[in-house]
């Protein structure tokens, strides 16, 4: 499957779009109102901004898929900045950037209902968490725009303590802090998952108990509730944001040979079916749930299962089903003494099924290359049957286009994925 | 295994007393249904019982009771991280020191395998799961993997 990112675009095309076309300066003239456009030969909006797969800010992050992202203060085309090296996260939702990539901006903060600026709190799955409040801030990607759309800020010197309700491993010091460049491998992620906000209807109940926004009056941080509305509430996918190419992404690697390359250059380009650069062509569409999972089927078994750009590898099942493979170096890490081949059963919500295999060699060997792209890492997902699942992570991308569908938005082509899809 | 229920969680907690249930007696498990606020229902097996705490928006927190009375297993579904030094108690510290021992490992669950813990950490945002269970404290013919 090739991706014709320069591809002629018929006229018909092009006038289905003109409705949603804004031009765009260099800072992004962020109109809300689209400009009727008088001109008969006008320009798609670009819908595609770079990637990098490289060793990040850190230099050892593997499989690290990295963009710049444009943010600037409300309204403003010259109270900008641009922020390097931010991963792109298909498993998580939401623009979140650390305080010291946009220190130079004043961005207004997010409020609750009582006046009080709204602060974020995120665990990961790895037990780390990030803190800080929630800003308005104007996005731009390539030549697409949010609006005073509502931005984390990943606090380097947090205002507040963080609270401990938050903080899965109880509040014992920094270890699980991921609040800086050196403990996140980069300055931030741009969500791009299949929910078009990071918490939802639950988030905006009073009382809802849910230790993910909090307010501080007087200090004293308590969860409260936040609006899942498009403006000052919850944060969201920006691409959700857009006037146009709003309802999913889709991100392209090119292959990379076993063994490994320094790194990779690919797109990540806004929009599925709204210009001629992200049509699905003989893309097959997996619905998931409303929790975005799919179904895994391996050996006969069912798992849950998910594709994440934001994971580093292929997690999947566990290394004593698989053998004891488990990596001398590398813990976590698999190590097959040869190429070890895996083939698996994607099954959507919407009934597609179809297979995928993918090849894991030794972790301990790559990484000694010191190269940044993958195509063949893996590592543990559980301990055994009851807990593993299947994550597939950026090697997945390697030589593929993968879309990724946001919930509720519509799809030409698409039918029977109410909480959005992946298309691959 | 389809493991992942269609539920939300919630777990509050003000400063924290001690509330750990795993490795607690059963009793320990009302500190935990009041902390979440939830409803607690009681399901008997074959061999053990647990209780299923679910909380007002839908989260669930399942915990694992012998026949001696003991918690020998946790579990959760979640759409954030319950707190886990709640509910694992003097279990926290093999977690603590494996968060901080990762290496290169980016968006993929958390694995523990101590001397007497076993713990996973996994899912993705809104959508979390894990568990943890105790092996010395598994009842007789009774699998771990029951603790889902």
């Amino acid at each position: 499957m090739t991706l014709q990112r320069h591809s002629v675009v018929p006229l018909a095309r092009l006038l289905a779009v003109v409705g949603g076309l804004i031009f765009v300066a260099s800072c992004g003239g962020s109109s809300s109102t689209p400009t009727p456009t008088p001109t008969p030969t006008p320009t798609p909006t670009n819908n595609s901004v770079d990637l990098a797969v490289n060793l990040g800010p850190t230099g050892d992050y593997v499989n690290g898929l990295f963009t710049s992202v444009e943010v600037c203060e409300p309204g403003s085309t010259t109270n900008c900045t641009t922020v390097p090296n931010v991963l792109v996260d298909t498993g998580s939702t939401g623009l979140r950037l650390l305080s010291g990539a946009v220190s130079g901006l004043s961005l207004p903060a997010v409020t609750d209902s009582g006046g009080n600026a709204v602060q974020e709190c995120l665990a990961f799955v790895s037990l780390a968490y990030i803190w800080g409040p929630v800003v308005q801030a104007d996005i731009h990607l390539g030549g697409e725009s949010a609006s005073s759309a509502s931005v984390h800020i990943i606090s380097e010197s947090p205002q507040y303590p963080v609270p401990s309700s938050c903080i899965p491993t109880g509040p014992i010091g920094t270890p699980e802090d991921y609040n800086t460049v050196s403990a996140l491998g980069a300055n931030g992620f741009l969500g791009v998952a299949n929910f078009a906000q990071d918490c939802g209807s639950s988030c905006a109940a009073a009382s809802n108990g849910i230790a993910q926004y909090f307010s501080c009056p007087s200090g004293n941080c308590q969860i409260t509730s936040v609006p899942a509305t498009a403006t000052k509430g919850q944060v969201w996918n920006p691409v959700a944001l857009f006037p146009q190419d709003n309802n999913g992404v889709l991100i392209f690697l090119p292959s990379v040979a076993a063994g490994g390359a320094a790194t990779a250059a690919g797109s990540l380009i806004f929009g599925i079916a709204t210009q001629s650069n992200n049509a699905l062509g003989s893309a097959q569409i997996y619905g998931v749930d409303d929790q975005a999972y799919f179904t895994t089927t391996y050996n006969g078994t069912q798992y849950s299962g998910f594709v994440d750009s934001g994971s580093n590898a292929y997690y999947f099942l566990d290394s004593s089903t698989l053998g004891g493979i488990d990596c001398a170096d590398n813990k976590g890490w698999y190590c097959p003494a040869s190429p070890l081949n895996i083939t698996v059963t994607n099954t959507g919500t919407n009934g597609t099924s179809g297979s995928v295999t993918f090849t894991i060699e030794n972790a301990d060997s790559l990484f000694n290359t010191g190269f940044a792209a993958f195509n063949d890492l893996g590592g543990d997902s559980g301990n055994s049957l009851s807990t593993d699942y299947f994550d597939f992570g950026v090697p997945f991308f390697f030589g593929r286009n993968v879309f990724v569908g946001i919930g509720g938005q519509t799809v030409t082509g698409v039918t029977n994925a109410p909480n959005g899809f992946w298309a691959y | 295994m389809k493991t992942i229920a269609r539920v939300l969680l919630i777990l509050t907690l003000g400063a924290a007393p001690a509330r750990a249930v795993l490795g607690e007696y059963e009793s320990s498990v009302s500190l935990d249904r009041e902390s979440m606020r939830g409803e607690d229902r009681v399901i008997s097996a074959q061999g053990y019982k647990l209780h299923q705490i679910t909380s007002p928006t839908g989260a669930v927190v399942t915990e694992y009771v012998s026949p001696e009375g003991k918690v020998f297993g946790v579990s959760w579904r979640a759409p954030v991280i319950p707190n886990l030094e709640q509910l694992l108690g003097s279990y926290i510290a093999p977690v603590r020191q494996a968060a901080q021992a990762q290496t290169r490992r980016h968006g993929g669950p958390l694995i523990v395998r101590a001397s007497d813990l076993v713990f996973v950490s996994g899912g993705h945002m809104r959508a979390f799961h894990g568990s943890a269970y105790v092996p010395s404290l598994l009842p007789k013919n009774v699998s771990a993997e029951v603790v889902r």
